[in-house]
């Protein structure tokens, strides 16, 4: 365990997964690891901002979205939304957002509320979050998931919930910069478990854990 | 493997859903009997042959849906309709 910078701002929240060397403070949350870079790079990203939208899958709400379930869509309310299920939606900003990612989402689906049922729920402190980057990304979570990873079946922007590590975890396929990127989503109380069975699928890839 | 057709997130492996038996019509809470109701929480036609099932897929949409299975050959077929589907 790191020993806490002197003058330092104390964290308000820690995430499940331990950090991978000396500790931070970004936007309340201890983050830690320095930002390196390998074949695979997992990182620790639960301190993203993370609301939960439920909704008609075929309503007015479904329509401001305009995300479909099983697909991501980066700009628009947050800074990517994700359809997470049927009627299901998540909604991800940077981290310390989510009262304001929250807000906007209760303003643009106001209209939709007033005639039918929607919930806007903050998840951030419920879940956790890390991101699998790499060329080889795909055959890391391959070792893990049976859902066909190719590029024609999952490209980007696809979305799906399955078991990975026998554990229920939301994908999403978000590549950056052009390199295949994975989001992983799940229950907080499992997140170390998950990044923990991820570590260890990499390692035969070179698989890095980095800081955010 | 069983690999069941969500009718949300397409075929996945049967460890993914959870068996909500036989779907059976609730009885009346005003008319329905002690025997009714006995019928209604325990006892099951278990067929071999062609049956109707529900499923859960808790490890994916988190939705019911139905589907039809030979208990005997683990054939799979869609109930018309799409019961628990998108075009329910």
């Amino acid at each position: 365990m790191s020993e806490p910078n002197a003058g330092a701002p104390a964290p308000v929240a820690r995430g499940p997964i331990r950090p991978p060397g000396p500790t931070r403070v970004e936007a309340g949350w201890e983050a830690g690891g320095q930002r390196r870079d390998g074949p695979v790079v997992l990182v620790d990203h639960t301190p993203l901002a993370k609301i939960q939208v439920k909704a008609a899958y075929d309503g007015e709400a479904a329509r401001i979205l305009g995300v479909p379930f099983g697909r991501a869509v980066r700009g628009g309310v947050g800074d990517l939304v994700v359809g997470s299920g049927p009627g299901e939606w998540l909604a991800l900003g940077p981290p310390g957002t989510q009262h304001a990612l929250r807000g906007r989402l209760d303003g643009a689906l106001a209209p939709a509320a007033a005639r039918e049922l929607v919930t806007t729920v903050d998840l951030t402190h419920g879940r956790a979050m890390m991101r699998l980057t790499g060329a080889r990304a795909a055959e890391v979570l391959t070792m893990l998931c049976a859902i066909d990873l190719d590029d024609r079946r999952t490209p980007d922007g696809t979305a799906f919930r399955s078991l990975v590590a026998h554990l229920a975890t939301d994908v999403i396929r978000d590549d950056r910069d052009g390199m295949p990127s994975y989001l992983l989503h799940c229950e907080t109380s499992s997140g170390q478990y998950l990044f923990d069975c991820v570590v260890d699928a990499g390692r035969e890839f070179g698989l890095v854990v980095s800081g955010p | 493997m069983l690999l069941l057709e969500c009718p949300w997130c397409g075929g996945r492996n049967a460890s993914e859903f959870a068996y909500a038996g036989e779907p059976m019509p609730r009885p009346d809470p005003e008319s329905a009997g002690p025997a009714e109701w006995r019928g209604y929480l325990y006892l099951r036609a278990n067929r071999c042959g062609w049956t109707r099932e529900r499923w859960y897929h808790r490890a994916g949409c988190r939705r019911f849906f139905e589907i039809e299975r030979n208990t005997q050959t683990h054939e799979l077929r869609p109930v018309g309709g799409g019961a628990g589907g998108p075009d329910e």
